[in-house]
């Protein structure tokens, strides 16, 4: 597997000389910074003010409780003021950046958990790929491979609409449901595998599509039911 | 020293909070001395520990009064366009992680999807498969399908390409041509059964790395 980058390289503490590397490391850095900032502040109870021109004449800034008010502190050289509302105040925003800290907890802690998920499933994979030749990367397989690889794909194919055929006859939609959508050419069933980019669909006619039976129940209002199987992850996976 | 995940809230203990303070400061004052000279723009920091009313700054106390005096000369949209406090700082952080968690699902989900398609594919029964993991196998094979045309295509336009170009190398062509596979053995059948033996299709994987190998 090719890296798509190299990793963490040693920087040299000189002006970057690449216009282009500077604007990136601007960016990254200046994230990273305000990021160190906010942890200072979360984990200390120190108030903080840092104000960075970027190369494009922009400026950021970060402050704790706020920038103006620490620049304030700072150029006055006086102590903050606190008096009772300002006290009461502050305890509101420190309960809200509370709060706010233990989203990022949670949402921090799944990532790593996902990603725990995604390097075990890398490893899996890569267990199996020594054992059986089908599971390689089909850029290394080599023509006769490849070809018995497809012929056997596109048999799992058919049997995977088979299975959903059936499992759709058994599931909760009444038959004249199933006839009813069919008739009408577009119905639950091709959406089912209407999947974007995939042209799955295209081979499920012959299959799955069942002769409409003359004479049934007049077609039923367009098929949300059916849409559920369609949903999330089919958008996210492609 | 060894990386310990640091709970994101306020460190009770005092004097563990002392040693976190005066580590991190340090810390960030040299990231934030690191990113002016990298980028060569204005930089500066003012850090109020819980401690004491002095401040720590950098680079230093005029310096700091005179970018933050350029600060405040300009129009208010510019400095407040770009300024975040903890509130809307870490209301980004959780949304860029969201995202990022969003990603890392969708990656996982694609894996898990690559081994129940090669599991399927050496025979293992689709009965146990939801509909929505039917459709999403479905969807997976689809994907196989399309990359393995994408190859065979591929190899077949540098072939005749290379057969058009010259007679040695039209030999050379005919060469790499392959004997055209086996049809898959129909008695077989199918690589997957309604049973849930593998028998059947280890035999087929068997008689195909025969052939090949």
């Amino acid at each position: 597997m090719t890296r798509k980058s190299k990793g963490r390289q040693k920087v040299e503490m000189v002006k970057m000389p690449n216009e282009s590397n500077l604007q990136v490391t601007f960016s990254k850095r200046r994230s990273g910074l305000f990021k160190k900032a906010s942890e200072l502040c979360t984990l200390c109870g120190a108030d903080i003010a840092i104000v960075v021109f970027s190369p494009g004449k922009k400026v950021f800034s970060f402050g704790h409780p706020c920038v103006e008010s620490v620049i304030d502190r700072f150029i006055t050289r006086n102590p903050p003021p606190t008096s009772g509302t300002m006290q009461l105040i502050e305890a509101h925003r420190n309960a809200g950046v509370r709060d706010l800290n233990m989203q990022l907890t949670q949402v921090l802690n799944q990532l790593e958990a996902e990603k725990k998920r995604g390097e075990e499933l890398t490893q899996m994979r890569k267990a199996s790929q020594r054992q059986c030749w089908w599971q390689a990367p089909i850029e290394e397989l080599n023509q006769p491979q490849l070809e018995h690889l497809k012929v056997s794909l596109e048999e799992l194919k058919k049997n995977v609409g088979k299975q959903a055929e059936k499992l759709m006859i058994q599931s909760s939609a009444p038959p004249q449901y199933f006839f009813g959508s069919s008739s009408t050419g577009n119905g639950g069933i091709h959406r089912q595998f209407d999947l974007k980019n995939t042209g799955f669909s295209s081979n499920m006619p012959n299959m799955m599509h069942p002769p409409p039976p003359p004479n049934m129940m007049p077609p039923p209002p367009p098929p949300p039911p059916h849409q559920r199987y369609n949903t999330g992850f089919s958008r996210g996976f492609y | 020293m060894t990386r310990e995940k640091v709970k994101l809230c306020h460190i009770a203990n005092d004097s563990a909070r002392k040693t976190t303070f005066k580590k991190r400061k340090k810390g960030l004052l040299k990231k934030v001395s690191e990113i002016h000279t990298l980028c060569g723009t204005d930089t500066c920091a003012i850090i109020y520990g819980p401690y004491d009313n002095q401040p720590d700054v950098w680079p230093s106390n005029h310096e700091v009064e005179r970018i933050v005096s350029k600060f405040k000369r300009m129009p208010e949209m510019k400095q407040s366009k770009k300024t975040e406090n903890q509130n809307s700082f870490l209301r980004w952080r959780i949304m860029k992680s969201n995202e990022h968690l969003q990603k890392q699902r969708n990656d996982n989900r694609e894996k898990e999807m690559t081994d129940v398609m090669f599991q399927t594919l050496a025979g293992k029964s689709l009965h146990s498969l939801s509909l929505m993991e039917l459709n999403d196998l479905g969807s997976m094979i689809e994907q196989q399908l399309k990359e393995i045309d994408k190859i065979q295509s591929d190899a077949n336009s540098i072939m005749a390409t290379v057969a058009g170009s010259s007679s040695s190398a039209a030999a050379a062509a005919t060469l790499l041509t392959p004997t055209p596979p086996p049809p898959p053995p129909t008695d077989h059948g199918v690589m997957m059964n309604d049973g849930d033996s593998y028998q059947a299709a280890a035999a087929l994987m068997e008689l195909m790395n025969h052939k090949i190998l």
